[in-house]
């Protein structure tokens, strides 16, 4: 799967991507069990809770890594508008549905679907960026 | 920016993917930058005009 990427630094990023991908999953299984068996109290509670949150960040950064390894100054170009069009996207719904919940009651917006909504949105913004481009 | 990619390449028989593999870069990105969608940096634009043997003004013109 990762050998038909032709450009080293994409290979590079997609393989680390899924590894965190993977990283994520494991993290979340393992932050539900210890909440479910152990009931962590206090600071350790908040600690375990940030477990899954590692391999965000981990993923944030290889993205960053990615743009400097990355020698293609088109991509870099496409991705950087990409991810300022998933940055764009998920200020302008978070910010409605704040005022959305502050005027009008609506439910709370579990702040977890902040990262994977700021992926679907940048997902969007790279197609049609690439549309541009075609 | 207009250029005369297009006809540079045609003139040594080099397909998008020829010149993109010459600069080290994706064929969109030539694709882009041979459309006038996508202007080159500075290093690219001296690699362009060193592989093409010629000078940057050349290649690139800022006329509308």
């Amino acid at each position: 799967m990762f050998c038909s990427i032709k450009n080293p630094a994409e290979r590079r990023y997609v393989f680390r991507m899924w590894g965190m991908a993977a990283f994520c999953i494991l993290c979340s299984f393992a932050t539900a069990l210890v909440f479910r068996h152990l009931h962590p109290h206090g600071a350790l509670a908040y600690l375990v809770a940030c477990l899954p949150a590692v391999p965000i960040l981990g993923a944030l950064v290889y993205t960053g890594v990615y743009l400097g390894e990355e020698k293609d100054e088109f991509q870099r170009n496409v991705l950087v508008q990409s991810l300022l069009g998933g940055t764009g996207g998920i200020l302008a719904v978070t910010t409605t549905w704040g005022y959305m919940v502050d005027f009008a009651h609506a439910p709370q917006l579990d702040l977890v679907w902040v990262y994977p909504l700021f992926w679907v949105f940048a997902g969007i913004s790279y197609g049609l960026v690439k549309a541009r481009y075609r | 920016m207009k250029n005369r990619l297009r006809v540079l390449r045609a003139e040594r028989d080099w397909s998008q993917a020829d010149l993109a593999q010459r600069l080290e870069v994706s064929r969109q990105s030539v694709n882009a930058i041979e459309t006038g969608k996508f202007d080159p940096s500075l290093p690219l634009a001296f690699k362009l005009a060193r592989l093409f043997e010629t000078t940057i003004e050349a290649i690139f013109s800022d006329e509308d």
